[in-house]
Order: structure tokens, then C-alpha cells, then sequence
């Protein structure tokens, strides 16, 4: 195949086995664009300096309105470029269809607006993935509510994750680095909040686990959880946050008020690991029940303690 | 530009005459338009159903034990009644148009009688069946889904037979609502065609309706053996 | 003026056998109770532009939003963010693009360019606007009371969970759609039955098969909109499960019904806009059409081809593979007929007597977008490349080329083409060569920066971004306001000429199309005499032979 080189320098590294063949289909087109681009801005500039009115009863210069040669050599020349990039980009889509047997299994699920990412084998879900460099990787995809979409642009991978059913998409990474993941379908208010990092690592990094290390301290451990099970979509941390659909967790631990029977709660840690656990038990008053459960595959207890403690800090 | 008004030739004994619109230059032109216009119509109302129709196919073949189950719940026998009172009815229609095309206004009027009794008849069967439903706990469009005896049994174990249910009532509600329109369309041509508005000279609404009654029979036609003798 | 007038006959009204049409009865109540073609035509003009305003409002605020990557330090919170660009997309597309070409300069030039009396059915094209204007206060008044955060594509489940104003954002999209559907009808019959005399269909102006084609589409996809529509209103009030998987429904069926309009529907936008360029590239340059009847069946064939192709909207949702080869193959091959419109143009313009007029500028510019917007489609039609750049700022940029710099510009070359025959005035020429100037130049730097994140991998409907796309999208934002200013000054010239405009020549353009041989402003029923089509763009004799 030729080697296009990139004209404009657009498209992210290139990171798995896919990318290197959209990569060429994809400057191709791009000179065959600025080709015709530069072909018709020319022939208009030409035309325009050329025929340009002077007189207001000047007539055209050309009385020739139809020639069958032309116009079939104009039907055919994009006719053969379509077909072939037609051809092309079948040919490479191909490949993406059928993960290899030894494919890793990974698993995603995607929820409004965070993910749980299980690593192979791993009972408990990560906040960010690891893959193994050169080792392919399979990713099944459910989603709990909405629409969500799995896309990692240095891998030119992109899968829609339709609730009620289960896609996969498989890739095999092949630059050691960190890339991004990224939530491509829109589903609401947090959508842009969805990226994640994409870890690639050699063999010697992946056997240690890394997605199984949690910071030090509980307090770190809380903020980490915060940020990475989506709480941060609805939730504030200032004093002055903004707070259309939860509270702002600024001096949540101890708070006061009234739920929706009117009876008074305080957040206490029994009541703020019940709201995690089984958000819908106790709507404090004036807000709506929208909160998702996060059960023991989620956050374990230690976690649950770990965001109590954090939330202590807050204030 | 401005026409001599044209009006178009009416028949001995009490017709209204038909003054074409101005900007049409013959009474057939205008003849034409409405036809081609109405023909048009028609297309997108196969389009509509059309839709139905593909959500019908798509979730049959999702889930062909559902729909299994639902349509031998349909009673066969009461959709094959209304499918004779629907082609009967188109025959009356057919009837009606020829007479109005000739002008035979009394004769007319009691062929569009008689579309509207079949159409009426073919109404309250459609209730009978829907309350039926009902009354087995089979209400669409609610979150109240409580399929009682024989229902719980049949549907008891397939899986999501409210959608076919919901199916169901999307489409025969929407044909239903074609015939109701149809049926009071038919019954302004009742009453304009015996002021006697429409003769040889005009008669396009007798010709627009009757073609909107075959259509939403068409309808009918497919919507019967799909909802209760394909499950 | 009365040329077709015999010489004996004299001229009553400043110099014209028959008042004009906008003269011809006065007051409010003449305006709204209209049948005239021509004044409803106005009415959709006024009420589209108006509409394009209000949406354009909601993209400079958006682009505004973006200035700072977030989440900190921008103007609206993401919830809001997601309703601006909801509401600028319904707004654009339901209200604006697709009624737009259609209802006012279709309206206002069609039965001109025929050579007919008014459409077929006027009650019907009055209802048509009375719709629109129904379903767009609809539509507003979701924006205003509830907002509307689900994308203008209501994707399910999301649009089931919204707590915004889906239902009634929804209804007005229904009722517009059958303002659309009465429209196209309505220019079916009317080139169908009434056609002047001596025109065959190869002798009509290439704006009418280009809006045959469109009318096509109207009348064949938008019941299916219709139905989406009406299902989803079913799904949001009763649950009936069609649409949500928690009852056992498939929300790529949404997607399959959804597309099925919405991609014809992008032809319902861009054939009407193709038709104006190809009057205005012939009249200005004053030269045939090159390939007149290639151009002709290009239509009908975008037309054909654009109903099966909508799966290319669902690349990555999980098709099997002989789907995606079949969407696929039928998408490129809309690349043909677009290439060959393309080419005829460049040809007509070719060896003619090229007027830089307002209008011609207009024209220049749709050709120089619509290249872009054409050769990115191409990209998005191919399916190893779709997988990556599905859902991105390529994605965004690409239907912008083709919505806003060529439908809008087109729609925009077609209101100076037909100004001074709609009100016999003409705008400031200068002003309006400038506005064509700067509107380009914002459209390609709000544009090009979207195309380049795009590729990178940038996410379309984010309310935040990641740093390193900065750059490209402050200076989306300030071609944003580029593009603003040169609407804003369009505007202002348009409304000044209508009080100070010089009054325009009965040809100002030296047209040869019928819509130019009747006179300035047309009479109510338009011509002095039936007119009797001739030779069509009959310019005379050339330089050559």
C-alpha cells in the first residue's frame, strides 16, 4: 500500500493494530480532498478573473452547454475513488468484527455518568484501565440506564453500549502510554464527565495488578472513589456549589433537615452509607429520587467508610 | 392574467352548480390536481402504517413466542366479521362514487348509508374486543398489567407480552381512528350530497373519500391476518 | 413591466396593467388570510429568518460556553449547555433548514418559474405555514418553559428520562412535519398539472427538479417521522415499551425509524439549496446549465439513493457486517450525482460572462463549502473511518459544511437572486458583497479548528473538554461571532432596503427564466398574459458562433 503521510497532522498516535490501516485510508482521502479542492477553487478563480463581467452586455464567452466525454469522465473518475474507498474501509472494519480467542476479557458497564471497569478476573470494578502491550484485549459492554458509547481515539475503536443488550469491541494496543477513554454516545447532563484513563503497560507492570491500587490514605481513597463512580456528575464540593439534583457534600457529615415524610434525619455515617447503598429509602424533601444504588461489587464497605472519611474533610 | 369563471355543467333537478378555482385554467385541470394531490395523501398514509408495520416485523421476529401467545388470545372469528364488514363496505363506497359520477343523488346517498352502518358495525366489534381485553386485566397502555385465567395462563413464562399487546392497540387504535375520520368524511358527503353538491359535473370529495375508504379497508386487509392468524 | 402588453393597451398602475401583490389589498388581515403563493411565501420567509435567528442566538451562546475547556470558568453549567445545544439544533433543523427553501423561495419562485397562476393548492400551502408557525411556538415554548436537553435526535432511552419538555418538543415536530409533508405535496401537484404551456419536464429550470426531487422526499419520509414521533409521545405518556428495553424494546429501532426520515431529510434540506445554485450560477454568469439533463437525473438520483442509506448512522451500534457493506456502498454512491452537480457548475461557470454580484458571491461561496462538506462525507461513508470519527467534532463540522455553509448560503444566495422581484427594491450591493465575504471567511474558521479536534478524537455534545482543544475551540468560537456579525449585517441591509433600497429594474439580473417575464413585483396572479414557455435559458448568442 501506499504511504500517506499525514498532511495536516490530525489523528492521534496510533496505539493498536487497527490504526495504521484507517490511518492510510484516511490521508489518502485526505490528499485526494485537497486535490479536488484545489481543482475547483482554481478553476473558479480562473473563470471569475478570466469572464469576468466588464460590460453590462457582455455575452458568454462559451456556447458549449453539453459534451458526453466529459461528463462521463467526471461520473466515472469519482465513481472508481468512492468504490474504492468504499472497499477500503469495509476491508478494515473487517478485522474489528471478531475478537481472537485469546482475546483478555474485560468488562464495562456504563451508567449515568461513570463506569465500572472489570479487569480479567477482577470481582471489583477499577476507575481506570490497564491493558498489556501487545496482547489482545476484549471488552464486553452493557449499559444500566441510557445509551452510552465506548470510544478510545488513539485506538480508533468505538462501540455503542445499548442498554438491554451486549456489544463487545476488541483491539490490540501496541504504544506503551496513557490514552484516553471516552463516552462518545450523548446521555445527559454529565456526558463530557465520562473519560477515563487507558493505561498501556509492558508485561512486567500488568502482572503487579496496578488497577487494584488504591491511594494511601482513607481520606485520598474517598476523593478517588468520588471522582471515579460518577458522584462528582450530580454532587458539589464547594460550599458554593452548584446543586440542581444532589447536595454539595461541603459540610455534609452532621447536616440536619427534613425527608420527604417530613421526619428530621442527620448525616451521620449510618445514614450516609445508607444513602449509598439504598439511595431511594430516604428522599430528603424537595429532591427528587434519581440516585443510582452502589452495591458491595461497586464500593466495598471500607470504601463506603473511605468516602465517609473523606467527607469529614469537607467543611 | 385573469380567467372567465368556470363553472362547471350541472344536471337537471335541485344540483348546486361547482365554480372552479381561480387559478386553474379547465375544470379537468382542477379535476386532476385534487386526484393527483389525494393520490399523494394516500402514499403517505402507507408510509405511516408503514412504520407500524416495521415495529410489528421487528419485534416478531425478537420475540416470536410472545407474539405466539398474545394472537391466540386475538378472537379470529371476531376480526374475520370485521374483515367482511370492512370489504362490504368498500363495495357500498364503490357504489356510491358510480352514482354520484352519474349523477343518481337519492340512490347516492343510500349506498353512503349503508359504508357508515358497516363502518359502525365494524366499531362496536372493535369495542366489544377491546373492552373484552379489559376485562382480563389487559389494558393498553398502563402500567396496570394484570392478565387474569386463561390470559395469566397463556401469557404466563413468554417474555414481554405486553408489547405485543401494546402493538396491538397502536395499530388497530390508529386504524380505528382512519375509520372514524372516514366515517364522519362519509357523513358530510350525506349531507352536501343531498343539497345536491355533487352531480357529473363535480364530484370530486365523493371520488377523494371513497379512495381514502379503500385505502384505510387496505389497511385492514393486512393488519388482520398479521395481528390474529400469523402469531 | 407589461412587455407582453399590446401596444394599444394602456398601462393603469405606475406604468403596469395590474397592481402588484403586495399592493393589491392592504391591511393585517389581508397578510394572514393570504392564498397568494407569493405573500405566503414572505410569511415563511420573515417566520424562517426569524427562526434562523433564534438558533443562531443559541449557537453563539454555546461557542461562548466552550471559550474555557471547563468545568470550571465557563458560562453555563453542563445541564444548561446541553439544552443550548438541543435548542439550537431543533431550532435549526425542524424550524429553519427544512422548511426554509421550501416555504419561502420555492413558494415566492416556483410558480413563477412554471409559469403558473399560484400552486395548486393554495388552502393547503397557507395550511402548510400555519402548521409551521404552530409547531415552532411549540417548540419555543419548550424551550421556555422546560428546556429540552435530548439532542434534536431524541434518542431513546435518554429521551425517555429527560425531565424536559420532550413531549411537547416532540408534538411540535410532529406538527411541522406536516407542514412539510403538505408543502411537498403541494409542488408535486403543482409541476405536475400546472406547468405553462410548451413546457415539457425537460424545459423546467433546474431549481424545479431539484425541488420535485425534495417534494419527493417529503411526501415519502416525513409520515415516518411522523410515527416515530407520535410512538415516542405513546412510549413517554404510557410506557407502551416499543422504544425502552426495560420493557423489552430496542432503542436502535429509535434509531432505524428516526434515520429513516432524518437522512432523507438532509436531501429535503440540500436539494432545494442545489436548485437555487443552479439558477443563480446560470443567471449570473449567463450561461446554460452545462449537462442540463445529467443535472436533472442527479437529483432524482440523490433522492432515490438517500432512502437507503440511513444505517450509516448506526455504524458503531452493532449492525452485522453485510449491513454496514450495504449502507456503506449505497453511501458512497451518493458521492456520483454530488460530484457531477459539482462539476456542472464549474462548467456553466466556465466561459461565461461572470457578474460578481451579491447573489454570485453567495453562490461562490455555497461552492467552495459544499466541496468540503461533500469530500468529509465521503470520509464518514467509509466504514473503517466512521468507526473512529462517529460522534466527534468531524462529524459536526461535516453537516455544518453542507446545512450551514451550503443550505443556509444557498437558501441566503437565493433571497438577494429573488429580493428585487419579491419587493422591487434592491440592498445595498456593496454591503451585501462584504457580508458574503465575511460570512465565508467566519464559516471556514469556525469550521476548519472542528474538523481538526474532530480527528484527534474530540466527542461532539460536550459540555467540557480536555486542554489540549483550546486552541481549536477558541477559534470556533470567535469564527462564531464572524458568522454572527456577517448575518447581522445581511439582516440590516435586507430590512434598510426595503425602506431606502433604489427601486429595481423589472430584469434586475438579466434573467431569462419565466419568473423574470412577468413583472416587478408580480401582478396577483402573476403574469399580464398566459405566459408560453420558450427555449429554456435562451441567453442569446455567444462570443463563440
Amino acid at each position: 500500500m501506499i504511504a500517506f503521510q499525514d498532511p495536516l497532522g490530525q489523528l492521534p498516535p496510533q496505539a493498536s493494530t487497527f490504526a495504521a490501516d484507517h490511518d492510510a485510508l484516511f490521508y489518502f482521502l485526505t490528499w485526494v480532498s485537497i486535490g479536488s479542492f484545489a481543482l475547483i477553487l482554481g478553476l473558479l478563480t480562473y473563470s471569475c478573473v478570466r469572464w469576468r463581467r466588464k460590460t453590462p452586455d457582455q455575452p458568454a464567452a462559451s456556447d458549449v452547454t453539453h459534451n458526453t466525454k466529459l461528463e462521463v469522465v467526471w461520473t466515472l473518475i469519482p465513481a472508481i475513488i468512492v468504490i474504492v474507498v468504499f472497499a477500503w474501509g469495509f476491508k478494515g472494519i473487517l478485522p474489528q468484527q471478531i475478537a481472537p480467542a485469546d482475546a483478555r476479557k474485560y468488562r464495562a458497564e456504563a451508567y449515568t455518568w461513570a463506569w465500572e471497569l472489570y479487569h480479567p478476573g477482577a470481582t471489583k470494578s477499577a476507575g481506570e484501565l490497564w491493558f498489556e502491550v501487545d496482547k489482545p484485549a476484549r471488552v464486553e459492554l452493557t449499559s444500566r440506564d441510557v445509551l452510552h458509547a465506548f470510544f478510545i481515539p488513539a485506538f480508533r475503536v468505538k462501540r455503542d453500549i445499548v442498554p438491554g443488550f451486549r456489544n463487545q469491541i476488541w483491539f490490540q494496543p501496541t504504544l506503551i502510554g496513557d490514552y484516553t477513554l471516552f463516552c462518545a454516545e450523548y446521555c445527559g447532563d454529565q456526558h463530557s464527565m465520562m473519560h477515563r484513563v487507558v493505561h498501556v503497560v509492558d508485561a512486567a507492570t500488568y502482572v503487579k495488578e496496578p488497577w487494584a491500587a488504591l491511594p494511601e490514605t482513607p481520606e485520598a481513597r474517598g476523593e478517588y472513589f468520588f471522582n471515579m463512580k460518577g458522584c462528582l456528575a450530580c454532587h458539589g464540593t464547594k460550599a458554593d456549589s452548584p446543586d440542581p439534583i444532589g447536595p454539595t457534600f461541603f459540610g455534609i457529615y452532621g447536616r440536619k433537615g427534613r425527608l420527604s415524610d417530613d421526619s428530621e434525619y442527620t448525616a451521620d455515617e449510618a445514614y450516609i452509607h445508607e444513602s449509598i447503598r439504598e439511595p431511594q429509602k430516604k428522599i430528603v424533601k424537595g429532591r427528587a429520587p434519581v440516585m443510582p444504588p452502589f452495591d458491595a461489587t461497586s464500593l466495598s464497605e471500607e470504601d463506603v467508610n473511605d468516602i465517609i472519611a473523606w467527607m469529614k474533610t469537607l467543611k | 392574467m385573469s380567467h372567465a369563471t368556470i363553472v362547471t355543467p350541472t344536471p337537471e333537478g335541485g344540483f348546486q352548480p361547482h365554480t372552479v378555482a381561480h387559478h386553474f385554467k379547465t375544470a379537468e385541470q382542477e379535476f386532476q390536481a385534487a386526484k393527483f394531490a389525494f393520490w399523494l395523501f394516500l402514499v403517505t398514509e402507507v408510509m405511516l402504517f408503514g412504520g407500524l408495520f416495521a415495529a410489528y416485523i421487528y419485534y416478531h421476529g425478537f420475540y416470536p413466542k410472545s407474539f405466539q401467545a398474545g394472537g391466540s388470545l386475538l378472537d379470529w372469528r371476531l376480526g374475520a366479521l370485521n374483515t367482511m364488514f370492512l370489504l362490504t363496505s368498500s363495495w357500498t363506497m364503490a357504489n356510491g362514487v358510480r352514482c354520484s359520477q352519474l349523477s343518481r343523488r337519492k340512490e347516492m346517498v343510500v349506498w353512503l348509508w349503508w359504508t357508515v352502518v358497516l363502518a359502525g358495525g365494524f366499531m362496536v366489534v372493535k369495542y366489544f374486543e377491546y373492552s373484552g381485553k379489559f376485562h382480563h386485566g389487559i389494558f393498553p397502555f398502563t402500567q396496570v398489567w394484570h392478565p387474569e385465567g386463561h390470559y395469566g395462563e397463556v401469557l404466563a413464562g413468554v417474555a414481554f407480552p405486553k408489547l405485543f399487546f401494546n402493538i396491538y392497540f397502536t395499530m388497530t387504535g390508529i386504524h380505528g381512528l382512519h375509520v372514524l375520520v372516514g366515517m364522519i368524511a362519509i357523513g358530510w358527503l350525506i349531507w352536501r350530497g343531498g343539497q345536491g353538491r355533487f352531480h357529473s359535473g363535480w364530484y370530486i370529495p365523493v371520488d377523494l373519500i371513497g379512495l381514502y375508504w379503500h385505502v384505510v379497508d387496505l389497511i385492514w386487509i393486512f393488519l388482520f391476518p398479521l395481528l390474529y392468524l400469523v402469531p | 413591466m407589461t412587455t407582453h402588453a399590446p401596444a394599444h393597451e394602456i398601462p393603469t398602475v405606475e406604468g403596469r396593467r395590474e397592481p402588484d401583490y403586495l399592493r393589491v389589498t392592504k391591511g393585517f388581515m389581508s397578510w394572514v388570510t393570504t392564498l397568494d403563493h407569493k405573500r405566503i411565501g414572505l410569511m415563511y420567509l420573515f417566520g424562517v429568518t426569524l427562526a434562523f435567528i433564534v438558533g443562531g442566538i443559541f449557537a453563539m451562546l454555546l461557542r461562548a460556553h466552550l471559550w474555557n475547556p471547563g468545568p470550571d470558568g465557563q458560562m453555563f453549567s453542563p445541564q444548561d449547555y446541553n439544552q443550548l445545544f438541543t435548542l439550537h439544533g431543533a431550532f435549526m433543523v425542524f424550524a429553519f433548514i427544512i422548511p426554509a427553501i421550501p416555504g419561502s423561495i420555492a413558494n415566492f419562485a416556483l410558480p413563477l418559474l412554471i409559469g403558473a397562476p399560484d400552486v395548486a393548492l393554495p388552502k393547503l400551502n397557507l395550511a402548510s405555514f400555519y402548521l409551521w408557525l404552530f409547531g415552532t411556538v411549540l417548540l419555543s415554548y419548550s424551550a421556555i418553559t422546560n428546556g429540552l436537553d435530548t439532542g434534536w435526535t431524541f434518542y431513546t432511552p435518554w429521551s425517555l428520562k429527560s425531565q424536559t419538555a420532550v413531549l411537547s418538543a416532540g408534538l411540535g415536530v410532529f406538527v411541522i412535519g406536516f407542514s412539510s409533508i403538505f408543502t411537498g405535496l403541494n409542488f408535486l401537484v403543482t409541476m405536475h398539472k400546472m406547468r405553462a404551456r410548451g413546457m415539457g419536464w425537460f424545459q423546467m429550470p433546474l431549481f424545479c427538479w431539484a425541488i420535485y426531487a425534495s417534494s419527493v422526499l417529503q411526501v415519502l419520509a416525513t409520515p415516518v417521522l411522523g410515527i416515530t414521533v407520535a410512538l415516542l409521545a405513546f412510549e413517554h405518556i404510557y410506557h407502551i415499551g416499543v422504544f425502552d428495553p426495560a420493557e423489552g424494546g430496542d432503542p436502535v429501532l429509535f434509531q432505524h425509524f428516526f434515520w429513516f426520515y432524518s437522512h432523507p431529510a438532509v436531501y429535503i434540506m440540500i436539494l432545494p439549496g442545489m436548485g437555487i445554485i443552479s439558477e443563480v450560477v446560470s443567471t449570473h454568469s449567463r450561461r446554460p446549465l452545462f449537462g442540463y439533463k445529467l443535472l436533472a437525473f442527479s437529483s432524482i438520483a440523490i433522492a432515490v439513493i438517500s432512502f437507503l442509506v440511513w444505517g450509516h448512522h448506526m455504524y458503531t451500534s452493532g449492525q452485522s457486517e453485510f449491513a454496514m457493506q450495504a449502507f456503506s456502498f449505497l453511501t458512497v454512491l451518493v458521492a456520483i450525482p454530488t460530484a457531477i452537480k459539482m462539476w456542472s457548475w464549474v462548467a456553466t461557470i466556465w466561459g461565461g460572462s461572470i457578474a460578481l454580484t451579491a447573489p454570485m458571491l453567495y453562490a461562490i461561496a455555497f461552492l467552495v463549502i459544499f466541496t468540503i462538506g461533500g469530500l468529509t462525507g465521503v470520509y464518514l461513508a467509509a466504514l473503517a473511518i466512521d468507526i473512529h470519527l462517529h460522534d466527534t467534532y468531524f462529524v459536526v463540522a461535516h453537516f455544518h459544511a453542507v446545512m450551514m455553509g451550503s443550505t443556509a448560503i444557498a437558501f441566503f444566495a437565493g433571497v438577494h437572486h429573488w429580493w428585487p422581484k419579491m419587493f422591487g427594491r434592491m440592498y445595498n450591493e456593496k454591503l451585501a458583497s462584504i457580508a458574503a465575504i465575511v460570512i465565508l471567511t467566519g464559516f471556514m474558521v469556525t469550521f476548519l479548528p472542528q474538523f481538526e479536534m474532530g480527528s484527534q478524537g474530540m466527542p461532539r455534545r460536550y459540555a467540557t473538554y480536555s486542554e489540549q482543544w483550546v486552541g481549536y475551540h477558541r477559534a470556533s468560537t470567535v469564527g462564531a461571532m464572524i458568522l454572527g456579525a456577517g448575518f447581522a449585517l445581511m439582516v440590516g441591509y435586507l430590512l434598510h432596503s426595503l425602506i431606502a433600497g433604489r427601486k429595481a429594474k423589472p430584469n434586475e439580473w438579466g434573467g431569462v427564466t419565466l419568473d423574470w417575464k412577468c413583472p416587478t413585483p408580480p401582478n396577483l396572479y402573476n403574469f399580464d398574459d398566459e405566459p408560453i414557455a420558450g427555449k429554456l435559458y435562451d441567453y442569446g448568442p455567444t462570443l463563440k458562433r
